[in-house]
Order: C-alpha cells, then structure tokens, then sequence
C-alpha cells in the first residue's frame, strides 16, 4: 500500500512537472531558492533563479525539480542540499562560508584592512613633524602670510 | 595571399627582435645610428602589420574560405559589417588586431618624441617591441590566422564558411571589441615609458608628463570598450543582463580600476612628489593585468561565454607574465633611492590623504574581483572540488566597497590639499549631508526600505551636490569679478582648469551610474504564456499580443510578436521582440525590444510559441533607472574630453619649502 501510495505520489508529481508553463516556473518560492543556486549551463553565470534562457537546459530542470520537491513539503534546505548531493558544492551560487571556502568571504576584506593598515603605516612615516611655528617672529609669520595670500588671490586651486 | 599574410607576420616579427637587440645594443654602445634604424623598424613592423591584417580583411570580405580562420567566422551570407568584424571574432584574428593596435601605437609614440628623450626612448621602443614579438610569436608560431584548411587533408574546395556566433551578430560587434583592445594595448605605453625612466633614472617626472594625454585616452577607450559590452549584454539577451560579472568581463574592469587608481594618484607625483613608487606599481599592474586578461579569455583556465576556444597559448602568457613581473619587480628594488618622495605629508585632513584612501578601496575592489574570479580555480587546486562564484557572491563582496568610493567620490573634492580644519570640513559637509538624509527620508517615506539602494541613492546626492557646489561657487567667483552669466562662467571656469573640472564631470557621470545600478533593486519580471489578443500586466504596463509574425532572409529565419503597450488605458507604443534561428549554424537568438525611458525600461522577449501555436511566450522585465548607466557614460565621456583640453590658466607646482611654513606657489601661465 505504501509502495502504491508512493508510485502514486511521484506520478502526480511527474505529471505536474510536465504541466508546468514557463510562468508557474517563476514563483517567489522557486526564486527564492533558485537565488542560491548556479546555473551551470556553461554558458551564463547567472542563478538558476534570474537566468534568462527559457528553455535552459539546467536551469529550467532545476527550477521543475524545485517545484516538485516544495510541493511535497520539502523545505529550502532541503532542496539546497539535494542539488549538493547531485552536483556538488558548484551547485551554490556562492561558496559556502565554511573550510576553505571561507578564505573567498574573508580574503577580500583581510586584504582591504591590510590595505588600510598600510596606509596607516605609510601616513606614519611620511607625515611631516608640525612646523615649529612659535619659534617664527609673528612679524615674519605675517609677511608670509600676506605674501602668500597675495600671491594665491584669484586661484582656487 | 595566406602565403604573403604569413610572410608579413614572420618579417614583423624579426623586424621586432631587431629593433629591441638594436635600441639595446646602441645605447650599450652608444650608436646612435643603431638607435635610430632601430626605431624605424618600428614602422616597418607597422607596415607589415597593416598589410597582413588588410589580406585578412579581404580574405573575410571576399570569402575566401580556403583559410581556416575565414570558414570558421564568416560565411557568405553574413552583411558586410559582421564579415569585417570577424577579424576580431576569433581567437588568431583577434590577436592579430592587438599586435595591430600595438604596432600603431609604437609607431606613433617613436614618431611623436623622435626628438625627445633620447636617453630613455630606446628603453621605450625596447619595453613596447618586447611586448610586440610576444604577440607575433603567438601569431607567426602558435595560432596562425593564415592556415589553410586544405593543407594535407585533401580538401580542395570549401562552398562557404561557418559563419560568425550568431550572438556576436550584433552592431555592437563592430566597435565595442576593438575599443576595448585600444584600452588593453594602449596602457602598454605608459608602462613602457615608467619602465624606460627606472632604468634611464630619468629626473623628474617626464614620463608622468609624456604619458598623461596617452593614459587618460587610453582609460577612455577601456571605459568605453567596457560601457559598450554592458549596453551590448543588456539589450542582447543570453549574456545574462548588463553585468553578470562573467570572468572576461571581469578581465576588462581589473586593469580599468588600477588604471583608475593611476590617474588619481598621478596628481600626487605632480603636485607633491610622492607616491612615485606606487605609480609605478600602479602603471604596471594594469599592463599585466591587460595581459592577465587578454590571457583569461584565451586560455580556458575559466569557463566563460565570452571567451575565445581553449588553446595552448596560456602557458606562453604565464611564462610573459612572470618574466615581464619579475623583471618590473627587481627594477622597482634596484632603483628605490630614485624613487623616493620629495616632500611629506602635512595632515592627516588633506586631499593627500583622501587619495591614499581612494587609491586603497579601489585596490580592495580590484583584488576582490580578481580572487572572485580566480577562486573557483584555486579551490579546485586546494579540495579537489569545485565551487561556483557568481553574481551573489560579488555583489555581496563589492555593492559595500564601491558605496564607500562613491562616498570617497563626494568627500575628496570637500578636502584641500596640505591640511583641512575639522571646522571647514563640517561646514562643508553638512548642506550635502542634509540633501542626502532628506532622500533617504523621503525615500523611506514613501515605503523603500531597501537598504543598499536608500545608501546608494543617499550617496548620490552627496557627491552630485558636491560636485555641483564645486561648480556653482567657481562660477560665482568668476560673475562677481567679469560680470558673465551663470552658464558662461561655468564654461569659463571649467576651461581654466580643464583637468579638475573635466574629472567632475567623470565624477557626475560616476553619480548617474550608480543611480542606474540603484534601480536593480527594484526589477520586475514576469513570463507568461498569452493568447493572441490577450493582455497581461506587468508593473504599470498593460500588454497585448497583437500578431504573431514570421519569415526568413539570407542570414536567419524570423519570428516576431507584435506587442501593444498600454500604461492607464493609453497606447503608449507597440514592442516587436523577436526571435531568429541563424541558418549556418541553426542557433537560436532573441532580439529583445526595448522602451527606454528615463524613469524605467519595459524590455520584452519572444522566447516562442506555444505547442500548438495559439499562444506566445513572452518574458517581460520592468528595469528602473537603468537608462542612468548609459546617461552616465555620456557625462563621463564628455569629462574624459574636457580632461584633454588644454587649460586656459596652468598651474605650476613648486616643491620648494621655507622655514616652518610650506610654500607652494601657484604661478599663471598665459597659454
């Protein structure tokens, strides 16, 4: 009986599967997993979910198998990990942040703090020590200063 | 003629390795006269180019399909236009096109400073030729464009060609690959005077000088060679939209942010002497990374729709690249006392400062394209298992680090150069930062609480109010001193100082970009299946199908929808998105249709029909603000124009200090 109610089951889906029109294959649900998923068509390196190609070859079976699989209750994570199984890890859009793939999350912003710290480092060393300014005579502050003032009248720059 | 095409390019060839083991040698030994035959081998090289380029040209044009090049892009019944931009469609014609592009160039820079220079030229004919037999060698030995297909297969006769991609078949073809190979091969020159002046230890700042016309042209080739990819992916659908950061696009955005970072930091050498390692750096990088990403396309070590057939040439740029890097490296470290800074930095408030950080952020976006792009090759090498890199993940990398250089875009002209008081800087800051909360006020008001899009479009009016205040308080000095209207004296005022005012220009253009990528975050989209006479609605838009069309010419059979557009029960137009099958290759492609509009794009494609044919599919996208790219673009061409305009005033920049008080003098120069 259970065997029969799962042959039953699968052959709904089967037949759902083959009476979905490009429009039912765009729902929130199927978007929303299809955003974490590649498609892996070889052509594009869109998501399966914004992939533009009606008829991809991967993306318009992986957005059938989605709809199958949530319409018998599986949740997101299941589906996700299902492509895994299928495919692999390339089967996400993004690395997963976990082992090495980290590195690809973190690298850029180590790199832009590494970065930061050497330009901290370089403001260190070629930063001028303030002028000594007490130690000028005011009077000859203040012809420097007319002079400059002069001097720079008229330009912005 | 594949014989004498073949001839031309090993002549060239030779003619190249002369003229580098000339200029070489005659300086080593002082001969002039081995210096100057040398240089005009550069011309020949030139000459021999231009004639092996135009027999493949004729070969496309006239259908000779005996050369493997020519049957496997062209074909009879392709138009003219595509018949000649199949010169760059492949593989073999396409490197011939950069050692073209090359061999202009050189032959232009040898002309131009003929009499100039003469200790650091024959480095630059050297550094240029090197990069030139590189490409013949590629060429002459490895990938010929001149191959005959008959040759010992017994083929006699070759009825006609494969034809070129059909997705290529687009105007866009004709000018957005050669612009983009202007920008690639152009940053060859600047690199090859910086490297000429570290070997020579040129004093002063003359290759800075020679090369900024060059730099900044060059810079507005790749600009453009890029825009016009994006405007070509947007309107042609498969290429997966404006930017799908694919790894050849990819390949064209590296060298064009390090090129960017250039010009900024240029500013720094010029005005205060600094940073002249760091140029070096810079103007280096985006050589190699023009070479990094002419080897990228080519090489198939990343699977990408944009890219050439896998070939063996890879190894030959890896083995260019490490010798051309480590050759850079050790002149870089032999010659650090000639590099060293002239003066200091005052303040940690200062334009200097603000370059420093600008330079930074847009080197953190550089690396995190490049290891985004590279990592599905390094994971693989490391766990044995692939990943994919894709939009999701260089959007969430880069939307926070380019918002933070649009911030910098807006903050850097409010700093002056030396010191800025923190007072100045408040006052300053604070009408644009009240125009931007004001917007992001409104924008939540009004129910937008997409964050990225609210910080970017906040940003925008920071940095386009900046921008305008630069303008409006120029002006207004100018009408109280010579009495001009609002629109003369900004004229007046721009060509004063054409380079500041043209690179606020590119800045308003950066401005109208981003307001384009904003949109993004409000796309609609919908795919539906409709009978004929039937309506469907997407965002304000109602439309009907109104016939189905078909029919067929030389090239490609046709199928297209005629759409109706309605927006409140009024006609506002009719689409006609199509669809063609190409007959050579019998590959499908849609020709989408576009109302463009300020506001947003309605963009419709025919994806085809139903089984039976009652019905058509027609996938309909609603793109707000995105025609800001394509505004922004024009503006930042317009600056990049302004920017070679000489100025009316030129200012001169002392390095000289006093005592205690640092004086830089600004002496006007009557051009």
């Amino acid at each position: 009986m259970s065997r029969l109610r799962v042959s039953a089951l699968t052959l709904f889906v089967a037949v759902l599967s083959l009476a979905q029109t490009a429009s039912q294959l765009t729902t929130p649900g199927i978007r929303r997993v299809g955003e974490r998923l590649a498609c892996l068509c070889g052509a594009c390196k869109n998501t399966v979910a914004n992939c533009p190609m009606l008829e991809c070859h991967y993306a318009k079976p992986a957005k059938e198998k989605i709809a199958q699989m949530q319409s018998i209750g599986a949740t997101d994570e299941n589906v996700i990990a299902r492509f895994i199984k299928d495919d692999g890890l390339k089967a996400l859009s993004s690395p997963p942040a976990e082992g090495f793939n980290l590195l690809s999350w973190v690298m850029p912003f180590v790199a832009l703090l590494a970065g930061l710290g050497a330009v901290f480092a370089w403001i260190r060393h070629y930063r001028k020590p303030a002028p000594a300014m007490a130690e000028l005579p005011p009077e000859l502050l203040d012809q420097y200063r007319s002079r400059a003032e002069k001097e720079t009248a008229g330009f912005d720059e | 003629m594949e014989n004498l095409g073949a001839l031309c390019i090993l002549l060239a060839f030779c003619f190249g390795c002369y003229s580098i083991v000339g200029s070489l040698v005659g300086v080593w030994r002082a001969k002039p006269y081995l210096v100057l035959s040398s240089q005009r081998a550069v011309y020949a090289v030139w000459a021999l180019l231009t004639t092996a380029s135009g027999l493949l040209v004729y070969g496309l044009l006239a259908g000779d399909f005996r050369l493997a090049y020519v049957a496997a892009h062209s074909n009879k019944s392709m138009p003219g236009l595509y018949k000649f931009a199949a010169w760059w469609g492949g593989q073999e014609g396409s490197l011939l096109l950069w050692a073209w592009i090359l061999s202009t160039y050189a032959a232009v820079v040898v002309f131009t400073n003929r009499n100039r220079f003469h200790r650091m030229m024959p480095f630059v004919t050297a550094t240029l030729m090197v990069t030139q037999v590189f490409f013949l060698i590629l060429i002459a030995f490895v990938v010929s464009p001149f191959q005959v297909l008959a040759v010992g297969r017994g083929i006699t006769e070759v009825p006609d060609g494969n034809g070129l991609n059909p997705l290529l078949q687009y105007w866009t073809m004709a000018i957005h690959p050669p612009m983009l190979y202007l920008g690639y091969v152009g940053f060859s020159v600047p690199f090859a005077f910086a490297l000429g002046s570290l070997i020579t230890r040129q004093p002063g700042d003359a290759w800075i000088h020679t090369t900024r016309r060059w730099t900044i042209v060059t810079w507005m080739f790749q600009t453009c060679g890029i825009l016009l990819g994006a405007g070509w992916a947007y309107a042609v659908l498969g290429w997966g939209g404006y930017w799908g950061w694919d790894p050849v696009e990819n390949a064209s955005l590296l060298p064009w942010i390090t090129a960017t970072a250039f010009l900024h930091s240029v500013m720094m050498q010029e005005k205060k002497g600094m940073m002249k390692i760091w140029n070096i750096v810079l103007i280096a990088s985006t050589f190699f990374l023009c070479i990094f990403g002419t080897m990228l396309t080519r090489s198939g070590i990343v699977s990408s729709v944009h890219a050439f057939a896998q070939s063996p040439i890879g190894n030959y740029f890896l083995v260019f690249l490490a010798l051309g890097i480590a050759l850079t490296l050790y002149l870089i470290l032999d010659r650090l006392d000639y590099l060293k800074s002239e003066s200091r930095l005052e303040n940690v408030l200062s334009r200097e400062s603000s370059f420093l950080f600008n330079n930074l952020i847009l080197l953190a976006s550089c690396f995190s394209v490049l290891w985004g792009t590279l990592f599905p090759v390094i994971s693989e090498y490391v766990t044995g298992e692939k990943v994919s890199v894709d939009a999701p993940f260089f959007n969430r990398v880069n939307i926070p680090i380019g918002l933070f250089l649009l911030l910098l875009t807006g903050v850097g002209p409010l700093i002056a150069w030396r010191r800025s008081s923190v007072d100045s800087l408040k006052r300053a800051f604070l009408a644009p930062t009240i125009a931007m909360l004001a917007l992001i006020g409104g924008l939540m008001a009004a129910g937008i609480f997409h964050f990225y899009a609210l910080v970017s479009l906040g940003l925008c009016v920071f940095v386009a109010w900046t921008v305008a205040a630069e303008f409006w308080k120029g002006a207004a000095a100018i009408r109280a001193k010579d009495g001009l209207s609002l629109l003369p004296a900004m004229v007046e005022l721009t060509h004063r100082n054409t380079r500041r005012y043209g690179g606020y220009l590119v800045h308003m253009g950066i401005v109208f970009m981003f307001i384009g990528f904003s949109g993004a975050a409000f796309n609609k989209d919908s795919t539906v299946e409709v009978n004929i006479g039937s309506a469907f609605r997407i965002g304000s838009y109602d439309l009907t199908v109104r016939d189905l069309k078909e029919g067929e010419n030389e090239n490609y059979i046709w199928h297209h929808a005629r759409v109706e557009v309605r927006k409140a029960g009024e006609l506002i137009g009719t689409l006609e998105p199509e669809r063609r099958l190409y007959k050579s290759s019998k590959q499908p492609t849609s020709e989408v249709s576009i109302r463009r509009r300020l506001n947003e794009d309605l963009y419709l494609n025919f994806a085809g029909t139903s089984n039976d044919g009652s019905k058509a599919v027609i996938q309909a996208y609603v793109f707000p603000l995105v025609s800001w790219i394509w505004v922004g673009f024009l503006v930042v061409l317009i600056g990049t124009w302004v920017c070679l305009v000489p100025s009316k005033i030129k200012m001169q920049f002392a390095r000289t200090e006093v005592v205690g008080v640092v004086s830089e003098r600004h002496v006007p120069v009557k051009s």
